[in-house]
């Protein structure tokens, strides 16, 4: 049984304007992607990926989009919310050449990847992606462990001009051209991981069709517990929250789904 | 092997005998693709309204010791798009599809039936039982002899699909009402929904864990009351019975079957044992059968009926 347990917030620490971190004092023992889903039984229940966690502390990183973020923007250290986790397929742990390719709100679940890659002895390169500067995250934080980050922003107030599909081609052509494509079948990772919003993921596709690599996706979740089918994915009703979200190369190339459309609270397709 | 788990259900052949309940990996033809692939013979679909229906916040299910209480709300996308996923199943597997219902009165059910008609569906399912939303409708149809009549009257008149009754456990007379449904021409009957409803408490925080109060029960737990309604019922009526109730291990389903069910379904156990766990649960009822020289589906006794 996965049993419920309701912890008092331990902190709290501001991101930006509408991204908040909050810190828990439980041994989670959850692995890079996991996710919890969180409530205050004031009505909504929400998926949260853990963005780190260590032997004693957990913490998510939270964006105010609606209603119940809202209501959790308002907690404070002290308050009281339940949890029930941590849930799903964990990132592979490569050795190695690494990338990392995040865009936005999905960044944070890379701080607690690399910190992992990184005590495996990967070489880790992280390309921090967002629209601009004021929604930028982690980029301090990131620079602490050790890793090779290149920040970018779309409209170039932080760090280099152009989206993270743009930098990774930029990369990866830069390479290609430096005649490395024989070196180890053209590969200049050894593993690629991506996190971020589903059309820059499919975006990222292509360019990395000679690469292994896994995706982290996101659809609407309600048990959790692989029962009410809300977050299957086309055509292979693979469960988001059990088999998922992490999804390998081999899965993420079958979904037909992908780029296309997910399924609301209500189980209607709504078109990407 | 698997050819001894063969079975007839209202004149369909049906491969194997457990049968994925509405409410469960329905969401969408994928979920029910796996669930077939995994080893359901007849796949259900969620319980489909005439528009799209957001369901209870969350949480909408909750675990404890010997079972799940859950009041998702039956959220759906509507008739309409259900169907096209029902359509869209059915392009890529022969396994039977049942379009469960949902409606509060005869003439949405009776709109729905002529959506159903329309599909690629094999059964029609009325859900006159869902214990989950009493705030907003009240009493479950299931509840009253005369309603289940007076729907299942009305929808025979026009469906093309053999009917199912969806039936509730939570009455006082499961015998009273199942004949009802029969009288009124119900073709089968699918029992039990979940049991209760029933709550629980957060008791740090001083809530209930659902944001709905209450919900149903289903799991382990309520296996030995749908296994008395089912021997009630098959006692005393003609049509055939999909069994269900915390059917999570081979001899539940045999147990199932010999209360009377012809098939059996298997929904909460998907958590306790993965999606796999219909092929687990087929290979034991063989095994089952082997150890006691049963050939086929058929030959496994059922209980005396009552008198």
């Amino acid at each position: 049984m996965n049993k419920r347990i309701t912890l008092k917030i331990a902190g709290i620490e501001r991101e930006t304007n509408d991204i908040k971190t909050y810190s828990f004092k439980h041994s989670l023992n959850a692995q890079p992607a996991q996710f919890i889903m969180l409530t205050d039984f004031e009505g909504g229940e929400k998926p949260f990926s853990i963005s780190d966690c260590t032997e004693d502390v957990f913490s998510i990183t939270v964006k105010r989009i609606g209603e119940f973020t809202t209501r959790l923007f308002q907690k404070r250290v002290g308050d009281y919310v339940s949890i029930r986790g941590a849930f799903g397929s964990s990132f592979f742990v490569s050795q190695g050449k690494v990338l990392l390719i995040g865009g936005g709100y999905a960044v944070p679940t890379f701080y607690f990847l690399s910190k992992v890659l990184k005590e495996n002895g990967a070489e880790v390169t992280l390309i921090n992606g967002a629209r601009t500067k004021d929604e930028h995250l982690f980029s301090e934080k990131l620079s602490k462990l050790g890793i090779k980050v290149i920040n970018t922003t779309d409209d170039g107030t932080f760090g280099e001009k152009g989206t993270s599909v743009d930098i990774t081609k930029r990369m990866l052509n830069h390479h290609s051209q430096a005649g490395a494509w024989e070196r180890e079948n053209g590969k200049m990772f050894d593993f690629v991981y991506v996190s971020g919003p589903e059309m820059m993921m499919k975006a990222l596709q292509p360019l990395l069709k000679d690469h292994d690599y896994e995706f982290l996706f996101e659809r609407y979740m309600k048990c959790a517990i692989g029962i009410c089918g809300n977050c299957t994915m086309d055509p292979l009703g693979i469960r988001l929250c059990v088999e998922g979200p992490v999804l390998p190369k081999k899965l993420v190339e079958q979904l037909t789904e992908f780029g296309q459309y997910h399924r609301d609270a209500t189980g209607k397709r709504i078109k990407y | 092997m698997r050819k001894r788990l063969k079975t007839k259900f209202l004149g369909i052949e049906v491969n194997l005998p457990l049968v994925l309940p509405a409410g469960i990996m329905d969401m969408s033809f994928s979920g029910l693709d796996i669930s077939a692939k995994n080893g359901a013979g007849i796949v259900t679909s969620k319980s489909l309204t005439l528009e799209p229906r957001l369901g209870h916040k969350g949480p909408v299910v909750a675990e404890f010791e010997s079972g799940l209480l859950n009041a998702v709300g039956l959220c759906n996308p509507g008739i309409v798009d259900g169907l096209t996923e029902i359509n869209q199943f059915k392009e890529r597997s022969d396994t039977p599809v049942i379009v469960s219902v949902f409606a509060t009165n005869t003439d949405d059910f009776s709109k729905l039936t002529n959506h159903v008609n329309k599909s690629r569906g094999d059964f029609l399912e009325l859900n006159l039982s869902c214990p989950n939303v009493f705030d907003e409708f009240g009493i479950p149809l299931a509840a009253s002899k005369d309603e289940v009549f007076k729907i299942v009257k009305a929808v025979k008149e026009i469906s093309r699909l053999p009917i199912i009754a969806k039936l509730s456990p939570n009455v006082y007379d499961i015998v009273e009402i199942a004949l009802a449904a029969e009288k009124a021409g119900a073709d089968a009957l699918c029992m039990i929904n979940t049991v209760g409803p029933g709550m629980l408490i957060n008791t740090k925080m001083v809530k209930p864990v659902l944001f709905n109060k209450f919900g149903g029960l289903s799991g382990p737990c309520i296996k030995p009351i749908a296994l008395k309604l089912i021997y009630q019922t098959y006692s005393a009526l003609n049509i055939p019975i999909i069994g269900m109730g915390g059917v999570t291990i081979g001899e539940d389903a045999i147990e199932m079957i010999m209360a009377g069910a012809t098939l059996v379904g298997v929904g909460t156990a998907v958590y306790y044992r993965g999606i796999e766990v219909f092929d687990k649960i087929n290979r034991e009822i063989i095994e089952f059968m082997d150890e006691n020289n049963y050939d086929n589906l058929e030959d496994i006794p059922k209980l005396e009926k009552l008198k």
